[in-house]
């Protein structure tokens, strides 16, 4: 258990650092340019720390099946969604949903237990805990952007007092 | 109100890519899941970049090389994702992917790495950090 959140931090920092990164890709390429790089250098990653810790077991596909081969669009969907998501809501409001919902699917998926998933039953606290986290999303991307606000309120505010008092 | 509909299907389909890899992993491995689904997905944006005849691409050299190399990390992301749902449920694999980004992502704004505009560290980023470990205690114990 102790490695499987290890490796959870691990992913979550390293998620991170690549959106920082890929966003400074993004302001020059664009949205697919970037979205093909990142998946290009992915795959070939993938490959190659593959290939150094499993050989060329990597290429036996056994038990492969159909729909294995399209779960990559799902990557596609993502970007379109995100994308559309925060030109149409803003980065601070679309990305608390994003998170909300990550974590409201997640919670479904446990409880469901489809796909082989071992099934964490349902309970009302883990209910709670969900929605704590939530609640911690919404304070961490909205908090102190209210106050952010308010002071430049407050400059425009002086700002116009000034301008107005020299027109007079 | 299509913002919020977009904003959603973002997050699901994020959860989903990572039960599908976990799923695909279970027949294949993880390494193998982590190859296919990125080598797919990339097959799918270089044809979107042809058909939309996007020539941005050509930007590439304008990008400091450090950051280019940011979607070389997806192989570890995707193969502690994978281990994580395995491991721990696929609720607390995200819960704590989140609270580490967000955590990570604080801690470079704050100090203005990466030439990210410094934002001030205030009170209610840790408050929210502390409401979402919290919560995962909540979750989990």
């Amino acid at each position: 258990m102790l490695i499987g959140l290890l490796f959870a931090i691990l992913a979550g920092i390293l998620v991170g650092l690549q959106n920082i990164f890929n966003t400074r890709v993004n302001d020059h390429a664009g949205t697919w340019s970037t979205t093909a790089l990142v998946l290009g250098l992915g795959f070939l990653a993938s490959m190659t720390l593959g290939v150094v810790f499993e050989g060329t077991e990597l290429f036996v596909l056994k038990n492969m099946e159909t729909w294995f081969w399209f779960s990559g669009l799902i990557g596609v969907g993502v970007v379109v969604c995100l994308v559309q998501g925060t030109r149409l809501l803003g980065p601070t409001f679309a990305i608390s949903i994003v998170l909300t919902s990550q974590l409201g699917s997640a919670l479904m998926w446990d409880s469901l237990g489809l796909f082989g998933l071992e099934k964490i039953p349902f309970t009302s606290q883990q209910l709670i805990g969900v929605l704590v986290i939530i609640g911690g999303v919404i304070v961490f991307k909205f908090g102190g952007s209210r106050a952010e606000q308010r002071k430049v309120t407050k400059v425009v505010k002086h700002t116009l007092k000034q301008s107005a008092s020299v027109e007079r | 109100m299509k913002g919020i509909v977009f904003a959603f299907l973002a997050g699901a389909f994020i959860t989903l890519q990572g039960v599908a890899n976990a799923r695909i992993s279970q027949n294949i491995g993880s390494w193998q899941a982590a190859t296919i689904t990125q080598l797919t997905g990339f097959i799918a944006a270089v044809l979107i970049v042809v058909i939309v005849k996007d020539q941005k691409w050509k930007q590439f050299k304008k990008v400091r090389p450090i950051y280019l190399t940011g979607g070389s990390f997806a192989a570890v992301v995707i193969y502690g994702n994978i281990y994580g749902i395995h491991s721990i449920g696929v609720t607390l694999t995200i819960a704590v992917i989140l609270i580490s980004q967000l955590a990570i992502t604080f801690l470079i704004d704050g100090k203005g790495w990466f030439g990210v505009l410094k934002k001030e560290m205030k009170v209610p980023q840790f408050i929210g950090i502390a409401m979402m470990i919290a919560g995962v205690v909540i979750l989990k114990f």
